[in-house]
Parts: structure tokens; sequence; C-alpha cells
């Protein structure tokens, strides 16, 4: 079916081609403008109708299925272990190679983050699993890329601020992954001592939230806000992606405290806090 | 076996395409919500600014002769 209308499309652009260059050359032969006139027209919208042709597409919902069971996978892998730690998604320091992005899910809660070297030891295995820990791969890996890609640089030559006035542009016009993407940098000065007590500026913690309106991902989303029962929480590809953005740009680990969705799917937030320290 | 169109008349045509282009461009733009029309929108963006500017080459032209000729 869809390949039978490309080709109704690449019918109707050479026939407009066609009528159009053979009504422009009879328009010179009798002198018409009339004919000149329906001549351009029709070889200028062929010319620009074969410019602006289709790229490939693919279903929402078969990009749905196949992406729903790996996530599945991957939460229940988790649970199935039984790592009750946080997700952190981890920056480029962690690695030897700058660019490989990876999740560190720990054994126990509130453990510390292993140190880099420890990390660089499983760093090109795409699931490894140590005695305090798993790392894996992220789901939002490829986005990511995609994402590097469209901006022209790494997430890694960037700071916060200019993510979050460049990320949106690309989000929205390039890749087309949402209608509205709006990033909000927090910066929360207020933490608790070890007496109890709260303090402001004894530690500057940042909060980011992202809310995406209307995503390509908006079932998967709420499949993934659905199945995370651990602590860890993964996200979904662009949830994912935006972690690894913020964890790049930030330079420090980053983990995805809260995901919900509205009511219809439409509206999706994340919360991000980058781990000081 | 002259081409029947003159200058202004091809400038009018850019003019009427020019319009058409950009209005859709923006309707269709991701912003509008309209992102389930299947075509590349950056490209028809591209276009539309493309016509725009040369039509207004044509107008700068026209601009320049009438200045010239008085």
């Amino acid at each position: 079916m869809h390949r039978a209308r490309i080709s109704l499309i690449h019918a109707a652009i050479t026939a407009m081609l066609t009528l159009g260059v053979a009504a422009i050359l009879t328009s010179i032969a009798y002198t018409s403008s009339v004919l000149a006139f329906i001549g351009l027209g029709l070889a200028f919208w062929g010319a620009i109708l074969l410019y602006i042709r289709p790229e490939e597409y693919t279903k929402k919902v078969l990009l749905e299925a196949v992406l729903s069971p790996s996530l599945t996978t991957l939460n229940e892998m988790i649970q199935e272990f039984a790592y009750k730690g946080d997700a952190t998604y981890l920056p480029p320091k962690y690695f030897a190679h700058p660019g490989t992005t990876k999740i560190y899910v720990s054994k126990r809660k509130d453990a510390s983050l292993p140190a880099p070297e420890e990390i660089q030891k499983y760093e090109n295995q795409p699931v490894a699993r140590t005695t305090q820990g798993l790392l894996l791969t992220p789901p939002g890996t490829q986005m990511s890329r995609l994402l590097e890609k469209s901006l022209g640089t790494s997430f890694i030559v960037m700071d916060l601020e200019s993510l979050q006035r460049k990320l949106p542009k690309h989000f929205i016009e390039n890749l087309e992954i949402a209608e509205n993407l709006e990033i909000q940098v927090e910066n929360n000065k207020t933490c608790k001592k070890t007496d109890g007590t709260t303090s402001p500026l004894l530690m500057k913690n940042t909060t980011i939230h992202a809310k995406i309106t209307r995503p390509i991902y908006e079932i998967i989303f709420k499949q993934t806000e659905d199945s995370q029962q651990s602590n860890a929480l993964i996200g979904c590809p662009i949830s994912s992606a935006i972690a690894i953005a913020i964890a790049k740009a930030a330079g420090k680990p980053v983990r995805i405290t809260d995901l919900k969705s509205s009511e219809d799917g439409n509206i999706l937030e994340a919360s991000y806090e980058i781990i000081e320290g | 076996m002259n081409f029947p169109l003159s200058f202004w008349d091809i400038s009018l045509l850019l003019a009427v395409t020019a319009i058409i282009l950009l209005i859709t461009s923006e309707l269709v733009s991701p912003y509008y919500g309209k992102t389930n029309l299947i075509i590349n929108k950056k490209r028809l963006r591209n276009i539309a600014l493309a016509f725009s500017i040369v039509f207004l080459i044509t107008v700068a032209i026209r601009i320049f002769d009438i200045i010239t000729s008085t």
C-alpha cells in the first residue's frame, strides 16, 4: 500500500513535469501566454513536489510494537536481579571513550557510585553485572546520537544553558520527536546538614524538569511509567536521551527522579537530578 | 518563436507561488501540531524562502528600473 502510494506520487510528479515542459514549448511555438503560465506553474510545482517528496516513514504502531518488549525486558531484568539502587546515567569522565553512555544500577539502595577505573573495565560490554551493580546501555543512546548529529556537535562540549536553549529546536523541528519540549533548570540550594537541620548554600543540587508535549512514543512512555516498580528509573527512549544529554553537558552523574504523564498521554514530564560531588 | 511571458509576469508567478509555499510551510510546521503530513518540511521551508527571495530580487530590479528611468 505504502509502495503503491509512493509510485503514485512519482507518477504524478513525472506527469506534472512532462506536461509543464510540453506546455512551455507549445506556448513558445504559438506565443500563448496562457499556455506559458500553465506550463510554468506545472513545471514549478512538479519540481517542488519532487524536492519535498516524503522520506521513508514507518508506522508509529510498528515502532512501538518493536520497542516495547526490549524496554520491558530491561525493567524486568533489574527487578529479577533485585537491584535496589537508583539508575544513574554516568557522565563521560567514567569512560575511556567519551562518547560511551551507560546506566549504573547499584545492588543496594543509597550505595555510592564506583570509581571510573572500575566502570572502565566493563565499558565495552552492553550489559555487565558486577558484585556491586549492573551496567547497562540506556534505551535512549541512539536517539541522543541522532540529536548530537542534528546539533552538529557533541553534548560534551555544551553546557546546561546552551542545552536548554538549543535542544528544543532540534527536538521539535529537525527530528520531530515531540510537538514541544520545555526544559527548566532549578538550583535547589537547600540541603540537609548532618545534624538534620536545613541550611542554604551548603550543597547545590540541580534539578531539571522536562515537559514533553505529544511525543512520538507516548504509549511507550505510559508503559514505562506503569512498569517501573523498582527504584531504578531508566525511562523511555526520549526521557533517557534527555538524561544522556544532561549527563554529558553537566559532566556529572544524572538520575531520573520522576516520570509522569497526563491522563491522555499527551503531556509527559520527567525530572532529573544532577548528582554533585 | 519568443517566450510569451515578460519579466513581470514571471515575477507575479513567483509572488503567488512564494505566498502559497510560505503559508503551507507555516501551517505544516511542527509548532502547529500538523505533524501527520508526510513531506520533508525542512525542504518545503527552504524552497518557500528561496521563492520569496527570488521574488524580492525581481521587486528590487523593478525599483532599480524606476529609479534609473526617472
